[in-house]
């Protein structure tokens, strides 16, 4: 297929999902909305993540304070304003905020920025909660005037879209060549004329808008909210999870892996919660050691490697259980004696 | 405020600050040495502490005797998961930068599967015994304070520990291995030494002191299974003030970091606290991300 007809093809795709999930309220259960919206939220967020940081490899821990960030906008403005302009201006604080983070940030790699993010993130999460104490004198806010249950799956829904459709769209551009770029050699793209401070900042900026909105939009669902419920680390934690797990270079796996967890999640969460985050964790450890590519790897090739390793392995047991290993070392240790002989 | 004030103050912040430095050390050994990022530190630290409350409630033994068991079980449980992910993990990963994004990526597994299994067994509650908590008095110039017992055997043994670490990492033959292997792993390899059995035997170390910081803690402090948290965040500033891999730094980073928070929070207001130990963290991961000790500036 040339690239003309992925582009087709992906949009297709995208156009079926769409379709079927504007239907979806129509004929299925509450309960099972529900479960779409999660899964929604996690599409938009993780499909976004993966498109800066998966293709640039900067492990941003941070989604989960622009999530808060947009939050908490759509908290203070919803009263006076109307509920577009809320979730733009919830995309566009983060963004702002984004910005900011990304100059003083960007700058450092790998572990270091993950780590960094991750503090600014506790460190915006606790400046919140400190000043609603101190000058608001509450410690979470009471969302009074909400929307339909409707129009926040159909806005969650339209933010997914954009985030999936921007990933399929950007990374056919200039600008999502440069993020690649970056994600393969940082030196090398400058060198080839990136201007990779700009690139990486508008790619972060734009991550953070989307997670925004998201954000944003939520925040209605819970007609309560406090700092520890909407900074709540782990809905970073997980966002950067359901993308490695999918496979954070891919197209499609973040949402694969979305749609997995969330039915995971639904599922075992009510009966042994406990249970749910064990299998997560065991999940991410087994991905990130046989399927470092992610679930949109998967090939049959992947299941032949499987085999043969298996295999391998089964041999060197036997082979040690039964005494051949030993056996072997001695006509090898035999063999070299007698070279030195002669 | 009076000089023997700020004394009384200083001499809290310091015991804070010797437990601080104490929870870093393990995980300073894991990232200084083998560029593993244990997010998972603090939940080990509670299965330490846990075991020390669970012996101590059920068979009434003395947690001092844990000390060494808790220390021997989680270095076994530290050589068997090394085996199990970090093995592999060091033969497939291509270079340096993706071995350490991955390691992080397990560690959050880790996180996740550990801090779940304890409160899947033991369930949320907080728990907590009484061990030695009679206030001691200690005459400082200018007056007496008062410091609970247990805290202050934890500030004691903590210096031991940390004290410990350093003279073998300084004087003995596997330390010098040890920090060969800290500056070069390749180079270490190419003098002789062993780092195939060198790499588990450090990560269960490493695993272990956190181990014993959990067994010290449970003594002083009530324990649940989410209070590996904010313990494993603590380690991180104090290994990020001392430098990746210093023992003495760290020590020095606790200390300090310990005297900060308490000025602080007697100057401005306690629930602050953690806001000023992210903005310490913070400023100095961006101005000197080399830590605040080290003279030679190393690559990070």
């Amino acid at each position: 297929m040339t690239s003309r007809q992925f582009l087709i093809r992906d949009l297709l795709v995208l156009f079926g999902l769409t379709g079927w999930a504007v239907a979806l309220p129509g004929f299925a259960s509450e309960f099972a909305v529900s479960m779409a919206l999660t899964c929604l939220m996690y599409i938009a967020l993780s499909s976004s993540w993966a498109m800066f940081c998966g293709t640039t490899r900067y492990l941003s821990l941070a989604t989960s304070a622009f999530f808060g960030i947009g939050a908490y906008t759509s908290a203070i403005g919803l009263e006076s304003l109307p509920w577009e302009q809320v979730i733009v201006l919830g995309a566009l604080v983060a963004a702002a905020v984004a910005v900011v983070m990304g100059a003083a940030v960007l700058h450092l790699r790998g572990t270091y920025f993950a780590v960094l993010t991750f503090g600014m993130t506790e460190l915006i999460r606790h400046a919140i909660s400190y000043f609603e104490k101190s000058v608001t004198g509450t410690v979470g806010r009471v969302l009074m005037v909400v929307p339909e249950r409707e129009t926040i799956y159909l806005t969650v829904l339209l933010l997914a879209v954009i985030a999936v459709a921007l990933s399929i769209v950007i990374r056919r551009t200039r600008f999502g060549l440069a993020l690649q770029g970056i994600g393969a050699d940082e030196q090398r793209a400058q060198t080839l004329g990136v201007n990779t401070r700009i690139v990486k900042t508008a790619g972060f900026a734009l991550t953070a808008a989307i997670a925004g909105a998201v954000g944003a939009a939520m925040s209605v669902r819970w007609t309560y909210i406090d700092p520890h419920t909407v900074f709540n680390p782990f809905i970073g934690f997980q966002t950067v999870l359901i993308a490695l797990i999918g496979g954070a270079m891919t197209l499609w796996g973040p949402l694969i892996a979305a749609i997995v967890f969330s039915v995971l999640a639904e599922t075992l969460r009510l009966q042994v919660p406990q249970l749910y985050m064990m299998s997560l964790g065991l999940l991410l450890i087994l991905s990130v050691l046989y399927l470092p590519g992610g679930l949109a790897s998967l090939r049959t090739d992947t299941f032949k490697g499987w085999k043969n390793d298996i295999q391998a392995w089964w041999t060197d047991i036997k082979d040690d259980l039964s005494g051949e290993t030993k056996r072997r070392k001695e006509r090898e240790k035999k063999r070299r004696e007698q070279r030195h002989v002669y | 405020m009076s000089f023997s004030a700020w004394l009384e103050l200083i001499a809290s912040g310091l015991i804070t600050g010797g437990i601080y430095a104490l929870v870093a050390l393990g995980l300073n050994l894991q990232y200084g040495l083998m560029r593993i990022l244990n997010i998972a530190h603090g939940e080990f630290l509670m299965v330490g502490a846990f075991l020390t409350w669970m012996v101590q409630t059920s068979f009434g033994l003395s947690p001092l005797w844990m000390i060494p068991v808790s220390f021997a079980l989680l270095m076994g449980l530290g050589i068997a998961i090394h085996w199990l992910c970090f093995r592999r993990l060091t033969a497939t990963s291509p270079n340096l930068d993706v071995f350490e994004a991955r390691g992080l990526m397990v560690a959050f597994g880790l996180m996740f599967l550990v801090q779940n299994v304890i409160s899947y067994v033991w369930g949320g509650d907080l728990r907590g015994y009484d061990f030695l908590t009679q206030p001691v008095q200690i005459p400082l110039p200018g007056g007496e304070a008062q410091f609970a017992a247990n805290k202050l055997l934890v500030f004691a043994l903590a210096l031991v520990f940390a004290g410990a670490l350093i003279v073998l990492l300084r004087q003995t033959l596997l330390g010098k291995g040890v920090r060969a292997l800290m500056q070069s792993p390749i180079g270490a390899q190419l003098v002789g030494i062993d780092t195939k059995r060198l790499h588990p035997l450090m990560f269960g170390i490493g695993l272990g002191l956190s181990g014993v910081a959990g067994c010290l803690l449970s003594m002083a402090y009530t324990i649940s299974p989410s209070m590996g948290e904010p313990y494993t965040v603590t380690a991180l500033i104090v290994i990020t003030l001392g430098g990746f891999g210093s023992m003495g730094g760290a020590l020095a980073g606790g200390l300090l970091l310990g005297v900060i928070e308490a000025v602080g929070m007697h100057f401005t207001n306690p629930s602050l606290k953690a806001l000023l130990s992210y903005v310490v963290f913070i400023s100095v991961l961006l101005l000197r991300p080399e830590g605040l000790f080290t003279r030679k500036s190393r690559k990070a």
